[in-house]
């Protein structure tokens, strides 16, 4: 008897001992120690709130990486319905509002350099794209902030209505607010600052100044393709108290985005006629009700120069 | 009395195990693939890993966002397009070092250890060869293995199926440290 207690005391100290020494498998303790060292781990900030660096109408917040460069192409046709659209111009496949030729290229990865030539004024612009808030995975930054600084020049239209340099001048400053809300669904708020030295359209009363304020978000239905929608809102009395054929309208866009590696395709329609932001904030005079919207593309295709020279090709 | 000797013994030897745990938290994981336009490579200095080497209980542990690659427009592809590594964070490896590696000794192992390789948020049981190298108490591990993108049921579209292999080389190697 005596033994069985000495036996039984023995092994239940011996249990509680071992207990609070190491854990009673290697197994759990393995993994415990394992989920522990994940623990310690970075939150990382949360990539690819869009696809591209133009969603429709505007820039998102996402800026070209170090040593790529980014080249589009942006098309928009003509009225689709309305005095300018229906079979005689094949629904406006015939006429081009505007035609986009643009590179960015960038100097890091959160810093990047615009240049581009839009059809609409014949204007050329020069930005700059600074990335300066990343959201992260933790949600301690529960947003993405990017600013967006361009200056455009209407470079060839007449000295007539530009008689200085400084009249042909336009600058827009944004900042654009984005969140990933989940892998399907990025939604992004641009507060944007507009400057016109010569204001277009050339009407008695349009402002040099006004602001304006983008919504656009994206909701993807496939990994590689996504519904885009963009809005911008110009706050201009001019704009809204203007009347009779030179009423204004809020550009809006709509259309769907495809990626294939490398590239990518935006499909979309919009009443704005005009590229760049500049222009399309202060002059889009189509309504979507009289058939005045268009269809149109933009063709975003990124080169990486940051790989080993002897690649054959950027493409994969 | 010859009972508490056995189970103090008994006790002793189990205390032993906790102290052939080890751990590593900067395991080198690297993949490669050659395709026909483009060779894929990345990799990642934080995997983490812990041996057991009295049981041979083996786990790793690596962030699939933390892969490096030379090119910023595939590392998002691969998180968004191929890895969803959104949903599916992490790659794991679970299992048991079959061959008993003496870690008293310095020497070179060639083991082999079978377990579950959780990718993209598919688990296969694999065999998969490797090496543990004792040299004076450091215990260091190095593998290479073949992944089928198949298996782990990670889409390629057809749209750029020549850009991108079917099977990706992996490269493991973690330097441990006991823990404690």
């Amino acid at each position: 008897m005596k033994k069985l207690i000495l036996f039984a005391s023995a092994a239940l100290v011996s249990t509680a001992l071992r207990a609070q020494t190491t854990p009673a498998t290697g197994k759990t303790s393995a993994d415990s120690l394992l989920s522990s060292m994940e623990g310690t781990e970075k939150a990382e900030p949360v990539i690819a709130t869009f696809k591209s660096t133009r969603l429709i109408l505007g820039a998102t917040t996402e800026t070209v990486k170090k040593k790529n460069l980014n080249f589009l192409v942006i098309h928009r046709f003509g009225d689709i319905g309305g005095s300018q659209g229906g079979g005689k111009t094949l629904f406006g496949l015939d006429n081009s509002s505007d035609i986009y030729i643009g590179f960015e290229y960038g100097l890091t990865d959160n810093l990047d350099i615009d240049f581009g030539r839009s059809k609409f004024n014949q204007q050329v612009d020069l930005g700059l794209k600074y990335a300066i808030l990343h959201q992260t995975s933790d949600n301690s930054m529960p947003f993405a902030v990017t600013l967006l600084g361009k200056a455009g020049v209407k470079a060839y239209n007449d000295n007539a209505a530009f008689p200085t340099f400084e009249d042909r001048l336009a600058y827009v400053a944004q900042a654009i607010i984005a969140r990933k809300f989940s892998s399907k669904f990025s939604l992004q708020v641009t507060p944007t600052f507009v400057r016109n030295n010569s204001p277009f359209p050339f009407l008695n009363g349009n402002e040099n100044n006004f602001f304006a304020m983008g919504v656009a978000g994206r909701l993807k239905v496939t990994k590689r393709m996504g519904i885009v929608v963009d809005y911008a809102h110009p706050f201009s009395k001019f704009r809204d108290n203007a009347t009779g054929d030179n009423r204004f309208y809020d550009p809006l866009g709509v259309g769907i985005e495809i990626e294939t590696g490398g590239h990518v395709f935006t499909v979309i329609f919009s009443n704005a006629k005009a590229i760049t932001e500049s222009s399309y904030l202060s002059a889009t005079q189509s309504d979507w009700g009289k058939g005045q919207f268009r269809l149109g593309f933009t063709i975003s295709r990124m080169f990486s120069f940051n790989g080993k020279k002897k690649e054959a090709s950027n493409k994969y | 009395m010859k009972y508490i000797v056995f189970i103090l013994l008994t006790w002793l030897s189990l205390n032993q195990v906790g102290q052939d745990l080890y751990a590593c938290k900067n395991a080198k994981i690297s993949l490669f693939s050659s395709a026909p336009l483009e060779d894929i490579q990345a990799s990642t200095n934080t995997g983490t890993s812990v041996y057991n080497a009295a049981t041979g209980d083996l786990a790793f542990s690596v962030n699939i966002r933390s892969f490096k690659f030379p090119k910023s427009l595939m590392q998002e592809h691969f998180n968004e397009n191929y890895m969803d590594s959104d949903k599916y964070p992490r790659a794991t490896f679970k299992g048991k070092v079959n061959e008993k590696a003496d870690v008293s000794k310095n020497g070179t192992y060639p083991v082999t250890a079978t377990g579950d390789l959780t990718v993209h948020g598919v688990t296969q049981t694999r065999t998969i060869p490797g090496t543990i190298t004792v040299n004076n108490g450091t215990l260091s591990m190095t593998s290479e293995f073949m992944v089928k993108c198949v298996d782990h049921k990670i889409d390629i579209p057809t749209l750029v199926f020549k850009h991108i292999a079917e099977t990706i080389k992996m490269n493991v190697s973690a330097t441990y440290t006991p823990a404690k």
